[in-house]
């Protein structure tokens, strides 16, 4: 099935004009070296500042889609440009700076047991060579965005699931990456933390970045609604825009402005 | 700033695996150390050959019947051997009296005719190649008794030398390679500890090189480490050796080997820098391999 675009994600985000697109993907395939074809001819476009859902069943191929967008896996067939990169052609050393335009949210948090809720945040500063004086800083801000202020010093096993995840979106965030990609986010923390999860993730991608969410909670995206991608087997088959709900007082406006 | 933070890292690591780091250090001082001896002997044995090389100077022991004055006019027949360079008359006096320290009271009494030693010549030869023939030569002379000859002893040591350079390369070579795959086991072991780490680190864009260079400090660290215990230990007993080497085999070897204080120097800086370099490529190899793993594939080592 080919996507055809829809205008409308695009209109979810207030005050923005579309500039470009983010992630292009052109009839790409995948398959792994043991035969088995993960993607199968999957063209979409997201653009900047949009809000996605991925959905799936397990062994769809969301996974795929998201190693391939961070280029941990190289498309078999197609093309794919992220945030101007051309993920086909891309030398192995320029990964890293692809990845600093991302913020990863892993579903099982991959926080650093030893460090503290700070450290783990400013560790994604420090490896990219920033000076203490603004980790200082932005980690602070960043902190309180996700509602962890106070909890700098804790270690990540004294805090809850979502607490974890919060922390893990704070190191997301801290670099101020023009997309948040999600990997099952919710997926090890309970229901009522995952809807908060998904607010927090409402309201940055109010604030410009681009959020790409994969998910198999069905019900969680549906209750959230916007943009939802369907991949079964390897293949887009729905592409679909849902009522938003959750979202802040601006977001609601603009979609009201928008009908 | 970001040096720095690096440096940190790497000694941080050092710490954390502190188990691993001290059992690395361990192994690799021991290599060092068989590394360090092996090339303190093949040293030594090459100045030695080469100290007996240059001692040129035979003495020609003249019979002991023999007057100071028929031991004098002797020596004309010595300017008449062609290979000779210079030589030098040695009295029996003078023979003797290398020993008034050790005879003590009884020196008196070794004097004029109680001298136990003969006249003799120091000789000095032009060319080395032809000791034998010259040897050979000089007993002929009427009068003369017996020649020493070192000759043997200087063929033994070239062939002895020759075994300790060849079999003390290889002890290095195969060493080297064994301190090598150690060091880039060690690494190795610590990258495993660390994978989730360093998948992080690669997911929030780290460099490969920023991931590199704690574990490659640390190898550093390790190798330098091991290189200057080994150097303390090397020089530590390398002095009794030496000297016991000296009594039991011959005087001779101890003034024909190096002393402490000569090896001290280079032994503490070129084991350093072979610990270190052996770190560097340990962990660079361990490290660029393991690199080319991508997320998953991180956890799935």
């Amino acid at each position: 099935m080919k996507y055809v675009k829809n205008d409308t994600a695009v209109k979810l985000c207030p005050g923005k004009e579309r500039k470009e697109t983010m992630i292009h993907l052109e009839n790409v395939s995948k398959v792994y070296p043991n035969g088995t074809e993960a993607l199968k001819n999957i063209s979409l476009d997201i653009e900047n500042g949009d809000f996605v859902f991925v959905v799936g069943s397990s062994g769809a191929g969301k996974s795929t889609f998201l190693k391939l967008l961070i280029r941990e896996e190289k498309a078999s067939f197609g093309k794919i440009k992220v945030s101007g990169y051309d993920l086909m052609k891309i030398r192995r050393r320029k990964i890293p700076y692809l990845r600093r335009k991302m913020g990863i949210v892993f579903q099982d948090f991959r926080l650093i047991e030893k460090m503290s809720v700070y450290d783990n945040v400013a560790f994604a500063m420090r490896v990219i060579g920033t000076p203490e004086r603004q980790i200082k800083k932005r980690v602070k801000e960043v902190l309180k965005l996700v509602g962890l202020s106070g909890k700098e010093k804790r270690r990540p096993n004294e805090l809850s699931g979502g607490e974890q995840q919060r922390v893990s979106l704070a190191r997301a965030l801290v670099n101020k990456p023009e997309m948040i990609i999600a990997d099952e986010p919710t997926g090890n923390i309970d229901p009522a933390m995952s809807f908060d999860i998904m607010k927090l993730l409402a309201e940055i991608n109010e604030s410009g970045t681009t959020v790409i969410v994969v998910t198999h909670e069905h019900d969680l995206v549906k209750e959230f609604g916007g943009r939802i991608i369907t991949i079964t087997d390897g293949e887009i088959t729905k592409d679909e825009n849902y009522p938003t709900k959750h979202r802040t007082k601006s977001i609601k406006k603009a979609e009201a402005d928008a009908s | 700033m970001k040096l720095l933070y690096l440096l940190k890292e790497g000694f941080k690591n050092i710490w954390t695996n502190r188990m691993m780091s001290l059992a690395s250090v361990i192994v690799l001082m021991s290599c060092l150390i068989i590394t360090g001896a092996a090339s303190l002997v093949s040293v030594n044995v090459s100045l030695l050959v080469s100290k007996i090389g240059d001692d040129n100077q035979i003495t020609v022991y003249l019979d002991y019947e023999l007057s100071d004055l028929e031991s004098i006019k002797l020596g004309s027949k010595l300017s008449g051997v062609n290979n000779i360079d210079t030589y030098r008359f040695y009295s029996k006096d003078e023979a003797i009296k290398q020993y008034e320290k050790v005879l003590g009271n009884i020196y008196e009494s070794m004097q004029g005719d109680g001298n136990p030693f003969g006249n003799a010549y120091k000789v000095r030869l032009k060319d080395l190649s032809k000791y034998k023939q010259t040897v050979e030569q000089i007993s002929k002379i009427k009068g003369v008794s017996s020649v020493s000859d070192r000759s043997d002893i200087a063929g033994k040591l070239t062939k002895l030398n020759y075994f300790v350079t060849i079999v003390g390369s290889w002890v290095v070579l195969i060493l080297a390679i064994v301190t090598l795959f150690i060091i880039s086991n060690t690494i190795k072991m610590t990258m495993y500890t660390r994978r989730h780490e360093i998948s992080i680190m690669k997911s929030v864009g780290a460099t490969n090189s920023f991931i590199r260079v704690p574990f490659i400090i640390e190898a550093m660290v390790i190798g330098l480490t091991s290189g200057l215990l080994a150097s303390t230990v090397i020089c530590s007993v390398y002095m009794p050796i030496r000297n016991a080497a000296a009594t039991e085999i011959t005087g001779f070897i101890g003034d024909a080997t190096y002393t402490v204080g000569e090896i001290m120097l280079p032994t503490y800086v070129i084991m350093s820098v072979i610990g270190m370099v052996i770190g560097l490529l340990g962990g660079y190899i361990s490290i660029t391999r393991y690199l080319k793993k991508e997320g998953g594939e991180i956890f799935g080592w």
